[in-house]
C-alpha cells in the first residue's frame, strides 16, 4: 500500500507542475477504522471504513493555495489538479510563502519508531467482540450502574508525501483503544458518570479490558453524591489526565502563528524565566511507541527533540516555515508531536498529603483561555482535599486566572505522567488559586 | 409568540452589493466537479453521482442480505471554499471535496456501518457486505423503485456557491480587512476569513424514499488584535448562514467589522467580576448557549433511550416557570441550523422540548422514535458520509416572554449580564453545564457599571430552568457560526433566546476574598 500511496503523490506533483506549478508538495493517505460497540450486554454499533484521500499545495507565480480530494477518480483527478493551480492564480502574491527548504528535510532521523503493529491489522471479529464483553461484564459490576457503553476502536493510518524540491516519505502507524463509560443512578434524576479510555499503536501495550473497564466503573463511582464545592483561594492539585489538557492549553499559541499575529502571551517570553523552575516541557518526536512519533512533520522538516520550556525558562515555539519567515523565527517544527513534561520524584498520595488543603481536579468541563492575555476560566470536577486526603467530591465550580501565572505558581510535580495521551504530563501541584462555586 | 422571521432573514432583499465585483477572472474557481442543472433533471443520480436506481436497488439488496429494520444509503458531495486574509494580502486558499457514500443498516438498537469514496458498483457491494455483517438473520427485499420526495425550500438559490469565483469574494474580504483599520488606530493586525460550501445529499431508504437535497452554508470571520500603553488584546466576530454571495451586504458586513472592534477595545477595560453564585442576565441572541448545553443535549433521544440523561425521566413534568417555551426548529429559512430533510431523509419540523414549563418532547432519530414509539422529529444527522446519524439539534431557541429587558436589569442588585460566547459543554448525566463568557458586563443596583471578560460560568441544567425568573419579549437568533460537536461529530447549529434572568448561577472570577 505504502508504494501506491507514494506514487500517487508523486503522480500529483508531476500533474501540478505540468499544470503550471513552479512547485508543489502532495500527500495521499489511507485508513482502515474499525469501531465495535457494545452496551449493556448487547452489540451496538460494528463501523468499518477503509478511507483515502489526497491533499496537495501548489505554489505558482508568487501564490499560494492548497487543497484535499476524496475524489480519486482518474477522468476527475485532474480536472482538481488543474482547478487548484488556476485558484492560486487568482490570490494576490507572497514573498515569503515558498517550499520548505530541503535543509530542513535532511538528517532525517532512521531511530525504529515501532509505529505499526502487526497484530492489529490482523485482528478479528471474535477477538473484538471478546474485548467488548469482558469490558461490558466488568463496567457494570455495580448495583447503581444505569448503562455502560464499551468500546474497542484499532485501525492503520498510512500516508506518503513527495515534493517537486526533493522531499519523499512514508509514515504508517497502527492504533487499538478499549474504553468504556459508566452511568450511575444518584440522588433524585442525576446520574453519575465518568468513563476511561486506554490506548497504543502496540496491542501488547493496552492494559487489559477488564482493568480498563474497572477503572471507568470507579471513575464514575467516585462522583456519586457530588455537590458544588466553595468559593475559595487556595492550592489546586490535577491529576495527571486533567493536566495533560491543562498543558495543552498553556501552549495553545506557543506557536510562530500567533505570536506573528501579535495573539500570543509567549510573543514577549521567550528567552525569558517566567514559569516555575519546576516546569520543563520537551517536544519529543521520537518517543518509542509514541501516540504522536514521527520521523518528520507535515511539511518534511526532519524530527528532533526541542525543548519548549527548561527549568522555567522559554527556550523554544513551535515555529513552522512560513510563519516563521513572516517573525524572522529560525523554523523548528510547525506542530507539536509527544509533549513530555519532565516528571518530580512524587506520588499523587504525597503530593495530596503535603497539600493538606485545596482542590484535587479530576476533569474539566468547558471554559476557555484567552491566548493573547493568558486569561482562563475552566469549569471542574474534583474532591475537596480533606487533611492531606481525597475528600468528598465536588463539582460545578470554576478555576479562573492567568495561565502564565499559574504556571509561575506550580509548586510540585507528580512522578506519574498520564500514558494515553500525546501530552505526557504527571499530577500538577499550584498554589493560591482562585475557585468559584456556593 | 413566535420568533419573528423578519428577524432571522435580516437584510438579504436589501440588495445592495455595494462591493465591487470585477469579472477579470471570470470562471476562474468556479467548479467543475459535478453539474447541477436546474430544475431538477429527470433522473438526477446519474449527474450527482453517478449512479441509477438498479444499481441502489443492488447494493440496498446486498446490505439488508442479513436482515434489516432500516436500512439507509447516504450519499454526499461536498465541496468547500475557504479564503484566508493577513497581514493585507489574501494569500491563502483552499478547496476541499468530499465525496462518499456511507452504507448503514439498523436491526432494534444495532448498527452496521462502512462506507466508500469509490462510487463504482464493486466497491459499494464490498462496503454493504462489511456492514451487513452486523446481522445474521433472513434478508429483506429491497425496493425496485424509489419514491423521491419533494426537493425542500429552505434554502434555494438561483446563485449557487458554485457559481460564485475567487474574484468575486476577494474584494470582499479587502474590504472588512480597509474597514477595520479606519475606525480604530490601535488596531494592528486584522485577519479575515471566508468560507462557502456546495453540500449535495441523496439519501435512500430500504421503504423506498429518495431524498435530495442541495445545501449552501458560508461563514465569513474577522480577528482584530489592538495594542494600547503596551497591553494587546484581541477579539472576534463572525457571520453565517446557508445563503448566497448576495446575503453579504456591505451593511452586514459594516456590523461584523463593528462588533469585532467593539469586543476587542472594550477589553482594555474590562476586568474579571466577583467570583462566586450570582443573578445571571443572558442577553437576547447568542446566549441561546444556555439552551443548548443545559437542557438541548439532555433532550437527545439517544440519551434517554439508554437512560443516560438527566431528563431521562422527566417528560410531563414541570421543569420551568409557565412563561418557559423551548424549542429545536430545522425549519427557519436560511439558518445555518436549517435542513429541508435530516440525514436519515426524515422532514424537519418543529420540536417544543419545554412548552409553558413543561418538558414535552425529546429529539428522535429513526432507532429512538421506533423505540419509543412516537413519530420521527427529524433530527437524525451526521457530519458526512463517513458517520452513522445520531440524534442532533438543529436551530435551539426560548420564544419571547412577558418581561422587558430594562424590567429584567432593574432586578438585578448585584449581578452580570453575559454577551458573548467562545464555547459550551454539558455533562448528560449529572446535567452539569458550561458556558465561556468572552464579553460581558457587571451590573449593580439595577444598573449597567463596568465591562467584564473571559469568565466560565456553571449550573446544573434543570436547577438553571427552574430559576429562570424573568424572560424578556425580545428574542432573536444569533447570526454567529454555531458548531456542535458530539461523539466526536461537528453539525453546524443555530441558538437564540430573548433577554433571560437566571436568579442564581456559579460565575469564574478572581477577586476571591
Amino acid at each position: 500500500m505504502s508504494a501506491d500511496l507514494q506514487k500517487r503523490a508523486e503522480q500529483a506533483v508531476e500533474m501540478l507542475r505540468a499544470a503550471g506549478a513552479d512547485d508543489a508538495w502532495a500527500t495521499a493517505a489511507q485508513s482502515r477504522d474499525v469501531e465495535f460497540n457494545y452496551r449493556d450486554g448487547a452489540l451496538e454499533k460494528v463501523k468499518d471504513t477503509t478511507s483515502r484521500m489526497l491533499a496537495i499545495q501548489v505554489y505558482a507565480n508568487g501564490r499560494y493555495s492548497s487543497h484535499q480530494t476524496t475524489d480519486l477518480n482518474p477522468d476527475r483527478l485532474g480536472g482538481f489538479l488543474k482547478e487548484a493551480v488556476d485558484i492560486t492564480g487568482a490570490l494576490e502574491p507572497d514573498e515569503q510563502r515558498e517550499l520548505t527548504s530541503p535543509e530542513l528535510f535532511a538528517n532525517r532521523p532512521d531511530v525504529e519508531l515501532d509505529l505499526v503493529d502487526g497484530s492489529v491489522q490482523t485482528l478479528d471479529r471474535d477477538q473484538r467482540i471478546d474485548w467488548c464483553e469482558t469490558l461490558d461484564e466488568n463496567a457494570r459490576l455495580h448495583n447503581r450502574v444505569i448503562s455502560a457503553t464499551s468500546s474497542v476502536q484499532d485501525g492503520t493510518q498510512t500516508t506518503a508525501s513527495a515534493s517537486s524540491n526533493g522531499f519523499s516519505g512514508v509514515q504508517e502507524s497502527t492504533y487499538c483503544w478499549l474504553g468504556a463509560r459508566v452511568t450511575l443512578s444518584d440522588r433524585g434524576d442525576r446520574r453519575a458518570a465518568d468513563g476511561f479510555f486506554a490506548g497504543s499503536p502496540h496491542v501488547s501495550d493496552v492494559p487489559d479490558a477488564a482493568s480498563v473497564a474497572s477503572t471507568a466503573l470507579e471513575r464514575a463511582l467516585i462522583r456519586l453524591d457530588s455537590e458544588k464545592g466553595p468559593t475559595t483561594k487556595s492550592t489546586m492539585v490535577v491529576d495527571s489526565r486533567a493536566a495533560a489538557q491543562l498543558v495543552g492549553r498553556l501552549m495553545g499559541t506557543a506557536n510562530a502563528r500567533s505570536v506573528q499575529q501579535g495573539r500570543s502571551f509567549w510573543a514577549d517570553i521567550i528567552g525569558k524565566e517566567v514559569f516555575s523552575p519546576k516546569l520543563t516541557i520537551v517536544d519529543d518526536p521520537l518517543l518509542v511507541r509514541g501516540l504522536a512519533s514521527r520521523h518528520y512533520d507535515r511539511e518534511g522538516i526532519s524530527a528532533k527533540v526541542l525543548p519548549i520550556v527548561e527549568q522555567g525558562v522559554v527556550k523554544n515555539l513551535y515555529v513552522d516555515t512560513y510563519y516563521g519567515r513572516k517573525a524572522g523565527m529560525t523554523p523548528t517544527t510547525g506542530s507539536a508531536s509527544n509533549r513530555r513534561i519532565e516528571p518530580g520524584d512524587q506520588s499523587l498520595d504525597a503530593l495530596l498529603s503535603d497539600a493538606g488543603d485545596g482542590v484535587y481536579v479530576t476533569s474539566w468541563l468547558g471554559g476557555n483561555a484567552d491566548g493573547t492575555t493568558g486569561d482562563f476560566s475552566l469549569g471542574l470536577r474534583g474532591h475537596m482535599i480533606e487533611n492531606g486526603q481525597i475528600g468528598r467530591p465536588v463539582g460545578e465550580m470554576n478555576v479562573t486566572g492567568n495561565l502564565r501565572d499559574l504556571f509561575a505558581r506550580l509548586e510540585a510535580v507528580g512522578n506519574d505522567p498520564y500514558p494515553y495521551s500525546s501530552t505526557l504530563a504527571p499530577s500538577l501541584v499550584f498554589a493560591d488559586v482562585d475557585f468559584s462555586g456556593v | 409568540m413566535t420568533i419573528k422571521r423578519r428577524d432571522f432573514l435580516g437584510h438579504v432583499a436589501a440588495g445592495s452589493a455595494i462591493v465591487t465585483m470585477p469579472a477579470f477572472l471570470t470562471g476562474c474557481g468556479v467548479q467543475q466537479a459535478t453539474q447541477i442543472a436546474t430544475p431538477t433533471p429527470e433522473n438526477p443520480f446519474m449527474s450527482w453521482f453517478g449512479v441509477d436506481e438498479a444499481m441502489i436497488t443492488r447494493v440496498m439488496t446486498e446490505l439488508t442480505a442479513n436482515g434489516a429494520d432500516t436500512a439507509d444509503l447516504y450519499f454526499q458531495h461536498q465541496r468547500s471554499n475557504n479564503l484566508s486574509m493577513e497581514d493585507g494580502i489574501v494569500s491563502r486558499a483552499n478547496t476541499g471535496i468530499s465525496q462518499g457514500v456511507g452504507l448503514r443498516v439498523v436491526i432494534g438498537e444495532q448498527t452496521g456501518y462502512a462506507l466508500t469514496e469509490d462510487l463504482t458498483l464493486g466497491s459499494m457491494l464490498a462496503a454493504a457486505r462489511t456492514a451487513a455483517a452486523i446481522a445474521n438473520g433472513t434478508g429483506e427485499i429491497a425496493p425496485q423503485a424509489y419514491n423521491p420526495k419533494k426537493m425542500g425550500d429552505l434554502y434555494t438559490s438561483s446563485l449557487p456557491w458554485s457559481d460564485v469565483g475567487i474574484d468575486r469574494k476577494l474584494p470582499l474580504l479587502k474590504y472588512v480587512d480597509a474597514e477595520a483599520r479606519k475606525g480604530e488606530p490601535a488596531v494592528e493586525k486584522v485577519s479575515v476569513y471566508f468560507s462557502d460550501a456546495d453540500e449535495r445529499v441523496l439519501i435512500a431508504t430500504l421503504d423506498g424514499h429518495l431524498v435530495m437535497d442541495h445545501r449552501p452554508m458560508t461563514r465569513m470571520s474577522v480577528m482584530l488584535t489592538a495594542t494600547k500603553d503596551g497591553e494587546t488584546q484581541s477579539g472576534y466576530s463572525n457571520v453565517a448562514s446557508r445563503q448566497d454571495f448576495t446575503w453579504y451586504t456591505e451593511e452586514r458586513l459594516d456590523r461584523m467589522i463593528e462588533e469585532a472592534v467593539d469586543r476587542t477595545m472594550i477589553l482594555f477595560e474590562a476586568r474579571r467580576p466577583p467570583a462566586g453564585e450570582m443573578p445571571v442576565i443572558l442577553a437576547a441572541g447568542a446566549s441561546g448557549i444556555l439552551l443548548h448545553e443545559a437542557i438541548g443535549h439532555g433532550m437527545e433521544a439517544d440519551f434517554n433511550r439508554k437512560g443516560t440523561s438527566i431528563y431521562s425521566d422527566m417528560i410531563g413534568k414541570k421543569v420551568a416557570e409557565p412563561f418557559v417555551t423551548i424549542v429545536d426548529q430545522g425549519t427557519i429559512p436560511k439558518e445555518r441550523g436549517a435542513l429541508n430533510y435530516d440525514d436519515e431523509g426524515n422532514e424537519c419540523g418543529r420540536t417544543t422540548m419545554v412548552e409553558n414549563g413543561i418538558l414535552r418532547s425529546y429529539l428522535h432519530d429513526s432507532i429512538s422514535s421506533r423505540q419509543y414509539q412516537v413519530g420521527a422529529t427529524g433530527s437524525g444527522r451526521r457530519q458526512s458520509y463517513q458517520y452513522a446519524p445520531m440524534p442532533r439539534m438543529t436551530c435551539t431557541f426560548m420564544e419571547d416572554g412577558p418581561h422587558t429587558k430594562d424590567e429584567i436589569i432593574a432586578a438585578v442588585d448585584h449581578g452580570i449580564i453575559a454577551e458573548t460566547y467562545t464555547n459550551g459543554q454539558v455533562q448528560i448525566g449529572a446535567g452539569d453545564y458550561t458556558f465561556y463568557v468572552k464579553n460581558g458586563w457587571l451590573v449593580e443596583g439595577g444598573k449597567v457599571t463596568a465591562p467584564i471578560k473571559d469568565v466560565n460560568i456553571i449550573g446544573n441544567g434543570p436547577e438553571s430552568l427552574k430559576r429562570i425568573s424573568m424572560v424578556a419579549n425580545d428574542a432573536k437568533l444569533d447570526t454567529g457560526g454555531w458548531t456542535c460537536g458530539k461523539n466526536g461529530q461537528s453539525v453546524p447549529v443555530s441558538q437564540g433566546i430573548p433577554t433571560v434572568l437566571v436568579s442564581s448561577m456559579t460565575v469564574g472570577g478572581e477577586n476571591v476574598s
